[in-house]
């Protein structure tokens, strides 16, 4: 599958990127599918993180009951803590050319702005190839993809 | 994976289509603005914004209200054009 990364305007010039108004970021829509429902959800590919993480009301609207679910501390670079709450869920991910749907264990944490795609549960089950200068991200299925 | 026409065909019709991609670049950038800061749920079909809130908790609660489905909506956020993300 391959995504192009989705341009952000700036209010100011980007003095890292030669002055453009725009910073290009790897996001691309998952499907977070529970027991009742599924919620398609814009999340960003971060090669830097840990887990993947939704938002808590995701699983609410999925299905998915989070009060005794194993749960861990999450830190992010600005050393905030938030506890992570994890469970079961299937991931599903298309481009339009090619289908992905795969179980994962994912953590749900509150007041998330955006969901990311981290190692456990999703760069575990594919290369991740990020092209800078093309802006755009390939992610292709190896031998540990548990899905269809 | 079956295809007609040379183009793949989705397991079922829970999948997005090209046209939810395709519309959603073609959104005027301008209006997505309007935005910045706040959870957002685009259309099914990617070609407009059909509830906006403060927090994605708000968001659901919107789109419940609304009487939309929310497995056929797509959950977003607008990145805030003066910050970087890390």
């Amino acid at each position: 599958m391959r995504f192009s990364y989705t341009p952000f305007k700036t209010q100011t010039p980007v003095i890292s990127l030669g002055g453009r108004s725009s910073r290009p970021r790897p996001v691309v829509c998952v499907g977070v599918v529970g027991p009742v429902n599924a919620n398609p959800v814009d999340a960003v590919i971060d090669s830097g993180s840990d887990e993947t993480l939704f938002d808590e009301s995701v699983a609410l609207s999925i299905g998915i009951d989070l009060t005794n679910a194993p749960a861990c501390p999450c830190g992010s670079i600005l050393d905030q803590i938030v506890t992570a709450r994890f469970a079961n869920v299937t991931l599903r991910m298309t481009d339009g050319i090619e289908f992905r749907e795969w179980p994962a264990w994912v953590g749900f944490v509150p007041n998330l702005r955006r969901s990311v795609l981290g190692f456990g549960g999703f760069q575990q089950f594919f290369t991740t190839t990020l092209y800078g200068d093309d802006e755009i991200v390939e992610l292709v299925v190896n031998r540990l993809y548990p899905g269809i | 994976m079956d295809s007609a026409n040379g183009k793949p065909l989705a397991p079922d019709n829970n999948w997005l289509t090209t046209e939810f991609f395709e519309n959603r670049r073609k959104f005027p950038e301008a209006e997505l603005m309007k935005y910045a800061g706040k959870h957002i749920a685009w259309s099914w079909d990617g070609s407009q914004i059909v509830a906006s809130a403060d927090s994605m908790q708000e968001l659901h609660e919107q789109v419940n209200a609304l009487g939309l489905d929310s497995s056929r909506v797509v959950y977003s956020y607008v990145d805030r054009p003066d910050a970087i993300y890390v």
